[in-house]
């Protein structure tokens, strides 16, 4: 760790400037990340990937600084890439070897010795599900089983801060919930760092606690999920049995705003009497509520509402993905 | 954390109901899903951490030497090349060493007229030493531009093509390392066929013919000259190869790209010579100015109408501008793709 490091945050960074000849790729980012599980959102080219070129210190910053575990970026690039371990978003791994072989030699890459990074290669590789498959060649992966492999590359030394770049990937729900299983299970069990991207915002909800938002290069959220999820106002949302018309009109007619898609219902809540009301309208209105519950605003909500406010035309997160994200040119 | 600027108080969420899930005013009809049959595990996983020290860079390096150049005697474990790769470099060294043989089939003849054709045909000379180096056929015309091609294809292509640079330069590994490293593993493998062979050349010509000191004294010189000769072979063809394996993402681009060059070349300047009677053009050949500078290091008379100085600065503008373009191009390789 670095000498002055004092433990409280992982990463900082101050005034961090990055150009690339005329174009900005990094305004003025100022960054204060806690340990834990932290997911960096943004459209295509914030610059999430240029960030985390400078946070690894492979780039030189145009100004400011910035630190990662006490290690200076600008000058200590190296240290900080012996404590991080880097899961690329697109494949990374050579297809002629095991799975082993390449968990071993990236141990070795990075000074391990050979007969230790064997030993943690197994490890690893039957920490992320690959035991039994650990001795085929990579070329013969599934694309869930290559995520796997790279996240086993990144872990090999125990790093201190795992950065992933779009983990789930391509991957078949099995594999996407294996994958967020196991990046939690690192968060806590293992008392690791993970700083997560991804387009797919239930995937970052699922492991991280915190969100960093970048958009055209600034820093334009830095906060925990629940904090911003409790700025939303709250809503009660029921589905009706038939109907769905009536019971809008009747709502309304009581004074309630309502937002309605098909048979669901959204109505602002206004006080904890909203709910006998919407009770006394269905019954008015001669429908069956057969759910109701108080929406509870996800990241993918959080996200759009940020978007909007920026000015961005992004309807859902889907617009943001390409055929990458959903495994459709992984092979090409 | 520190705040933002960014308030949402007062927002709205977004809506989205299940597609095909009506208007909300039809007839709804309840469907139930059948539950879906559940998969049992033994797997239990647990994280298990790691407190053992790094290793320091030459530790780093030595593994990205020993990656290719183990590859070559073992089938797993390192870079792979294929059988077909490995079989032709070892008939390329079996090759080399062919004079061995003939010293050994010579000495075993006695003293006689055998003797003394075998001894000029294939005993220490310069002309033979040179020829051992850097004769045209068949050494640079069947062996050492193949070999060359078959180690120096895909050797930074793969990385390009596989993305396996993430692997490298996530990790403290710089790109000046990675490049010497590579650089390092393509010139001892020639090394090891075209220096070696020829080290074991002289060397057994000297322990066949029971020769001693003085004769060592009278050709060490001689030794020495095609030494570095062979040394300037191994290092310019590994230059060239190398930075045409950076400027692809083709092992195949990368190897025929190294013959063209050479064997291009060349023959470009034998026509130029052959209708105009000069043998300026030869400076574009790699191999012909290593042949001159050759020729020089061992005292031949030269085969070429252009002086010497034109080929000594030729095959260092040819070095120069190969590993300026491989280093332009490792700067390249990308650790995130955008």
């Amino acid at each position: 760790m670095g000498e002055e490091w004092d433990g409280k945050f992982v990463i900082t960074a101050r005034n961090l400037r990055k150009m690339y000849g005329p174009h900005l790729a990094l305004d003025d980012v100022n960054l204060e990340i806690p340990s834990g599980a932290v997911g960096i959102l943004g459209p295509n080219g914030a610059g999430k990937s240029t960030l985390f070129k400078c946070l690894l210190g492979l780039i030189t910053t145009t100004s400011g600084d910035g630190t990662v575990l006490g290690y200076d970026i600008r000058t200590e690039g190296d240290k900080i890439r012996a404590r991080i371990g880097y899961m690329p978003e697109y494949d990374a791994l050579d297809p002629g070897l095991s799975a082993i072989d390449q968990v071993r030699y990236a141990g070795e890459l990075l000074g391990m010795n050979p007969a230790h990074a064997t030993r943690r290669a197994h490890e690893v590789l039957e920490y992320v599900g690959l035991k039994d498959q650990r001795y085929r060649k990579i070329e013969t992966y599934s694309t869930g089983m290559k995520q796997a492999a790279k996240l086993a590359c990144a872990l090999v030394h125990d790093p201190d801060v795992l950065i992933c770049d779009e983990p789930t990937n391509g991957l078949d729900q099995r594999a996407r919930e294996f994958m967020l299983q196991t990046l939690r299970r690192t968060v806590s069990e293992g008392n690791r760092s993970v700083l997560m991207s991804s387009h797919v915002m239930d995937d970052v909800q699922e492991v991280c606690d915190r969100i960093v938002m970048i958009h055209n290069g600034k820093i334009v959220v830095q906060r925990r999920i629940e904090d911003l999820a409790r700025q939303i106002e709250r809503e009660i949302e029921i589905s009706v049995w038939g109907g769905a018309s009536r019971m809008q009109q009747e709502l309304e007619s009581r004074g309630f705003a309502v937002r309605r898609l098909g048979r669901v219902l959204r109505v602002d809540r206004v006080d904890d009497s909203t709910t006998r009301n919407i009770l006394e309208a269905a019954v008015s209105a001669d429908v069956q509520v057969r759910q109701m519950q108080e929406y509870e605003p996800d990241l993918e909500d959080i996200f759009l509402l940020i978007m909007e406010k920026l000015g961005a035309e992004v309807r859902s997160t889907s617009d943001l993905m390409t055929a990458a994200h959903t495994g459709g040119d992984l092979d090409e | 954390m520190s705040d933002d600027g960014i308030d949402i108080g007062g927002g709205k969420t977004r809506m989205e109901v299940a597609y095909g899930a009506g208007d909300g005013d039809d007839e709804a009809k309840a469907i139930v899903a059948s539950k879906e049959a559940e998969l049992g595990t033994i797997f239990e996983q647990s994280y298990r951490p790691w407190d053992g020290e790094l290793g320091p860079r030459w530790a780093r390096n030595y593994a990205i030497y020993r990656h290719h150049v183990y590859g070559l005697f073992r089938s797993t474990g390192h870079r792979h090349y294929h059988p077909m790769v490995r079989l032709t470099i070892f008939v390329i060294l079996l090759f080399s060493l062919l004079p061995v043989l003939m010293l050994f089939l010579a000495s075993l003849s006695g003293d006689g007229f055998m003797a003394d054709t075998f001894s000029r045909m294939w005993g220490i000379n310069r002309y033979n030493l040179w020829g051992q180096v850097l004769g045209y056929f068949p050494r640079n015309l069947c062996c050492w531009p193949l070999l060359t091609a078959l180690v120096v294809g895909g050797m930074i292509s793969d990385d390009r093509k596989n993305g396996t640079s993430a692997i490298y330069f996530s990790r403290p590994v710089t790109r000046l390392d990675y490049t010497a490293m590579k650089y390092l593993s393509v010139a001892v493998v020639l090394g090891f066929v075209i220096v070696l062979s020829y080290f074991v050349y002289y060397t057994s010509a000297i322990v066949f013919n029971n020769e001693g000191w003085a004769y060592l004294v009278d050709t060490l010189p001689m030794f020495v000259g095609g030494l570095i000769a062979g040394i300037l072979v191994v290092i310019t063809y590994t230059s060239i190869g190398l930075a045409l394996s950076s400027i692809s993402q083709s092992r195949f681009f990368a190897a025929i790209a190294f013959l063209s060059v050479i064997y291009g070349t060349k023959l470009l300047a034998l026509l130029i010579e052959t209708q105009f009677d000069t043998s300026i053009l030869y400076v574009l050949s790699p191999y012909d100015c290593l042949a001159q500078i050759g020729q020089w290091l061992l005292g031949i008379d030269s085969n070429y109408n252009h002086p010497l100085a034109f080929s000594l600065v030729s095959i260092i503008t040819i070095n120069a501008v190969c590993i300026a373009l491989l280093a332009a191009r490792v700067s390249s390789l990308e650790v995130t793709r955008e």
